[in-house]
């Protein structure tokens, strides 16, 4: 994720539950910090108040609940801009209703699914950061507009409207709530009206981080490049009014004006609720939807008054969260501690160069994939995927003996060969028939300059030197555990500065997309192709995560390492 | 999966076609039972009609064998498809069993 080192206050009463959060967000590159109750994560919030960019937040809990601290947290200027997600195993309209009233920015449905809680988490953090920085820069503008009576404006880009937002709200009243509502209608009208993204389409978008960059692309289209948005403000006495005019073919605005607990658990469209609750006295969409007048009374209105931020969100077709059981949900939070955590990566980038970065996915709760970081010393470092045969359940398991028989497996660490052999003859002791893993493991050696490899029946590893080339090596080899008395074979790539190691479990060549079709190896190979210098496993497989059939069929695991 | 098994000169041969997934080990170990139940010498797996084969299959691959091995009867595979054999070649199968490729 994007968002280094943004840091989550987790509250709930369940131990397990708080696990569960704290294993997604880490791997998802979150710090988290934890609170038993509402009392507890008081006592944290009163004594960090600047600390923490997003709360997740149990709203049944002992002490204090969740809906007390959220009023607590809304009536302390230090915390009342901290996003709060609320979970709720209840669903009760009523509940989340209360919860949108008091303050609760977004909701999660338990149990929690992994994707909508990361893509949730970073939708709250993200326009948190984006009303902060409109405020930021609203202290730093000139009044000049203070003199404006009326006016006609025309703006293409985010950007430009952003700057249009700020330099009218400073010229009115309540200019901090302002500038949010005012900045929410002119994206929509870039996004949703010239540029035509829907409503579903930004969740996509926004799921697979490609967000900016679909509004990049479509601006430089010629009809991107034509289009205004026209925005006329005229100040009268007892009121001010922004007629906004977009060049789209409008857009259905029903649904997101008001407060719908049942689509207060989707990752965005909160914008037009937010505008109209937070800033203005009436927002009126015309017929088709590409016109929107916004009106700000000009009355008497308490400078105090705090109207509650609406958690608004249409119909984003998320499928239901599979009901899993406990015990299921903490195997699997298990499972993703088993996983390098982002602090290990960091070592590892700061003691060698290499930048390691991993895609992890599983087609059902639990899943029979693993990779893994060995240090070896400085200039050598093993790096290893490993795929059990089979999903779910007796996978998972078998992931969970192979993870403890790497560790006894580290003398040999820097002989790959070696090191599979040896791993196979553990497995093959443990194992009954039919079941087994393939696995390469090798030794990015920078003293070498050599990737030095085995493999047990794996995806061939991908070598992108700095020239864009893309050499392919050998995944061919028995699979683990099947006997006691495998060998195995060393193999070689050369290494050269800025190329990109990439290693990825059959999972990415053999999950097929909405329409049935296989990435396959050609596939990966444009996907690593058309991928940047500066690129993440995440980067590199979005066009295929964006499209790839879910659930996955097969566990999905890729691991790209960059070297410097 | 589908199968069928056809008695032939050289054994009794199990003909496999469609998709070898994860879900159908049930239905070809009881497959494995009706081939192993004719107690002939040699057997055949013909996966000619077999379009594709996931990671599981390469596991009830393993499981044939092994229960094969212990009856003393030895398992040819026939005529993988090209995803198939490649499958078979990247987890070097032709060291555990014959294959024969069309």
């Amino acid at each position: 994720m994007s968002a280094a080192a943004a840091r989550a206050l987790v509250v709930d009463d369940e131990r397990m539950n708080r696990e569960v959060i704290v294993a997604n967000l880490r791997v998802a590159g979150f710090e988290t910090v934890t609170a038993e109750d509402g009392l507890q994560a008081w006592e944290i919030l009163d004594a960090h108040p600047g600390a923490f960019d997003v709360i997740l937040l149990d709203r049944r809990m002992p002490r204090m609940d969740g809906m007390e601290l959220l009023r607590k947290l809304k009536d302390d200027e230090r915390l009342d801009h901290i996003p709060v997600i609320m979970q709720t195993a209840y669903a009760d309209p009523q509940d989340v209703t209360d919860g949108i009233k008091a303050g609760a920015y977004y909701y999660l449905a338990k149990p929690l699914d992994r994707r909508l809680l990361l893509s949730v988490t970073e939708a709250a953090i993200a326009d948190h950061q984006r009303r902060q920085r409109l405020l930021d820069d609203l202290d730093k503008r000139t009044t000049a507009m203070l003199l404006l009576d009326s006016g006609t404006f025309r703006f293409r880009t985010l950007d430009e409207g952003h700057t249009l937002a700020v330099a009218l709200a400073r010229a009115c009243p309540q200019a901090r709530h302002l500038v949010a509502g005012l900045s929410e209608l002119f994206t929509n009208a870039v996004e949703h009206g010239n540029l035509g993204i829907g409503y579903d389409e930004k969740a996509q978008l926004l799921e697979n981080r490609r967000w900016r960059q679909e509004i990049e692309a479509r601006l430089d289209t010629p009809q991107g490049r034509n289009r205004r948005v026209e925005v006329q403000v005229t100040r009268q006495d007892d009121s001010i009014s922004f007629v906004i005019r977009d060049q789209g073919d409008g857009f259905d605005w029903r649904g997101f004006g008001q407060i719908s607990p049942e689509r207060a658990f989707a990752p965005h469209g909160r914008g037009i609720a937010l505008a109209r609750n937070l800033a203005f006295d009436q927002v009126e969409y015309n017929e088709s939807g590409n016109q929107v007048c916004a009106r700000l009374n000009l009355a008497a209105r308490p400078d105090d008054q705090e109207a509650p931020v609406c958690a608004i969100a249409s119909s984003l077709n998320v499928a239901a969260p599979p009901l899993v059981s406990e015990e299921i949900q903490l195997a699997r939070a298990m499972q993703l501690e088993l996983l390098p955590q982002p602090k290990a990566l960091d070592d590892l980038l700061r003691r060698s160069g290499l930048h390691l970065s991993a895609h992890f996915e599983t087609s059902s709760s639990l899943g029979g994939d693993l990779w893994g970081v060995q240090v070896v010393d400085q200039y050598r470092t093993g790096l290893w995927v490993a795929d059990f045969s089979g999903h779910g359940l007796v996978a998972a398991l078998n992931v969970f003996r192979l993870h403890a028989l790497i560790a006894q497996c580290a003398p040999v660490a820097d002989m790959p060969a070696a090191f599979l052999s040896e791993l196979s003859r553990r497995l093959s002791d443990l194992l009954p028939v039919g079941q087994y893993a393939t696995m390469i493991y090798g030794v990015v050696d920078q003293s070498a300059g050599l990737f030095r490899y085995a493999a047990a029946a794996m995806p061939p590893p991908l070598l992108r030197q700095a020239d864009g080339q893309i050499e392919k090596g050998d995944g061919a080899g028995l699979p683990l555990g099947l006997s006691s008395r495998v060998t195995y074979v060393e193999r070689q790539m050369k290494l050269a500065p800025s190329g990109l190691l990439f290693l990825a479990s059959d999972g990415l060549a053999d999950n097929p997309d909405c329409d049935g079709v296989k990435l396959g190896n050609a596939g990966i190979k444009a996907l690593i192709q058309e991928s940047g210098q500066q690129c993440v496993a995440d980067s590199v497989l979005a066009p295929f995560l964006a499209r790839v059939a879910r659930p996955l069929r097969d566990d999905l695991t890729a691991v790209c390492c960059r070297l410097p | 999966m589908k199968y069928r098994i056809v008695d032939e000169e050289n054994g009794p041969t199990l003909v496999l076609s469609d998709q070898l997934l994860f879900d159908h080990r049930d239905l070809f170990d009881t497959a494995i039972d009706k081939l192993l139940a004719r107690k002939q010498p040699k057997v055949v797996v013909d996966m000619a009609g077999l379009s594709y084969m996931d990671s599981a299959g390469l596991g009830m691959l393993l499981t044939l064998r092994d229960r094969a091995d212990r009856a003393q009867v030895a398992v040819t595979l026939r005529k993988p498809g090209p995803e198939v054999a490649e499958l078979l070649d990247l987890a070097c199968f032709e060291s555990l069993f014959t294959i024969e490729r069309s």
